[in-house]
C-alpha cells in the first residue's frame, strides 16, 4: 500500500468524524510519511509499519465517541460509543455487549414499572369507560397510591440511571484502553 | 504476547519519552519501535487520547528539513501521572521477573 492508498483508506474509515478532526488526523500521518520519506524509506515500507489504516480508524472512532459519551450522557452517544468499542475486536463483543444488554434491560424494566404505576389511575378510568358497571372506589384509591409509588420509583430510577450510565461509560473507557492493539502478536 | 498488557506499556513508553524533552510523532514512533515491535500507527490514536486527557499538549515547530512538525509536550498533569505509573510498572515487572526466575531457574 502506498501513501495515497493508506491515507485514502484512513480517510474513508473516519467519515463519521468532523472535517476538522479528520484533517488533523490525516495531517499527522502526512507528516509521518514526509519524515519517513526524507529519511529515504519507501512509502510501502512506511505504511506497512504503520499497520492497517482501518484498525487505526476504528481506534480513533472509538476514542471519539467515548469522549462524546463522557461529555454528554445521551442515549445516542452511549449507543454509538458501545458500538464503536465493540467494533475494536471480537473480545469486546463479548465483554461489552453482554453487560450492556443486561444493564439496559434492568434499567428499562425499572422505568416501565415506574411509568405503569404512574398512569394506573388512567387505566382505571379507561376500565370505567369500557365497563361502566365494574367501577369500584377501591380500584381508584389503590391506583392513586400506585401513582405515588410510581413517582418515587421514577425519581429513584433517575438517580440509578445516571449512576449506571457514569459507571458504564467508565467501563467502556477502561475497555477501549485495554484492547486497543498496541503490539503485533509475536 | 498479551496485547492488553502491552497497551498500558505503550502509554508508559510515550509519556516517559516526553519527560525530558518534547518530541514529534515520528520520532516517538521510531524510538519505541527500535525497542519493541508495535503496529506503529496505533501510537497516533494513543497520542490523541493523551492529549484529550490533558497529559500532553502539542505545538507546531518549523523544521530545517521540510514542513513544520507537530511536537508533543508533557503537561504537569501528565508528569504527575507518569510519576504514579512508573513505580507501578516497576513493581509489576519485578514481580514478573521474580516469577520467571522462580519458575524456570535451575538451582
Amino acid at each position: 500500500m502506498n501513501r495515497e492508498q493508506f491515507l485514502k483508506q484512513l480517510n474513508a474509515s473516519l467519515k463519521k468524524l468532523s472535517d476538522e478532526e479528520k484533517e488533523d488526523i490525516l495531517q499527522d500521518f502526512e507528516e509521518h510519511f514526509d519524515i519517513g520519506k526524507s529519511e529515504g524509506k519507501p512509502e510501502e515500507e512506511i505504511s506497512k509499519s504503520l499497520g492497517s489504516p482501518n484498525q487505526i480508524g476504528k481506534e480513533l472512532i472509538a476514542t471519539h465517541y467515548l469522549g462524546k459519551a463522557e461529555d454528554h450522557y445521551s442515549a445516542g452517544n452511549i449507543f454509538r460509543a458501545v458500538w464503536a468499542v465493540i467494533g475494536l475486536g471480537f473480545f469486546n463483543l463479548v465483554i461489552v455487549l453482554g453487560p450492556f444488554i443486561a444493564i439496559l434491560s434492568v434499567v428499562l424494566a425499572g422505568w416501565i414499572t415506574g411509568l405503569a404505576f404512574i398512569i394506573s389511575p388512567l387505566l382505571v378510568l379507561i376500565n370505567v369507560v369500557i365497563y361502566p358497571g365494574a367501577f369500584e372506589l377501591f380500584d381508584l384509591f389503590f391506583s392513586i397510591a400506585l401513582t405515588g409509588l410510581g413517582i418515587l420509583i421514577a425519581i429513584g430510577m433517575l438517580y440509578v440511571t445516571r449512576f449506571i450510565t457514569t459507571g458504564f461509560v467508565r467501563y467502556l473507557n477502561y475497555n477501549a484502553k485495554l484492547v486497543k492493539g498496541g503490539l503485533k502478536h509475536e | 504476547m498479551n496485547i492488553q498488557f502491552n497497551k498500558g506499556a505503550l502509554e508508559l513508553c510515550v509519556l516517559a519519552l516526553l519527560d525530558k524533552t518534547d518530541r514529534y510523532g515520528y520520532e516517538l514512533v521510531q524510538k519505541i519501535s527500535e525497542q519493541i515491535t508495535i503496529s506503529e500507527g496505533s501510537v497516533y490514536p494513543l497520542l490523541r487520547r493523551l492529549k484529550k486527557e490533558d497529559y500532553v499538549t502539542t505545538y507546531l515547530q518549523e523544521s530545517t528539513e521540510g514542513p513544520s512538525r507537530k511536537y508533543y509536550m508533557l503537561t504537569d498533569k501528565g508528569r504527575e501521572y507518569l510519576r504514579v505509573i512508573i513505580p507501578e510498572w516497576q513493581i509489576f515487572s519485578s514481580g514478573v521477573n521474580y516469577l520467571i526466575k522462580e519458575g524456570t531457574g535451575n538451582e
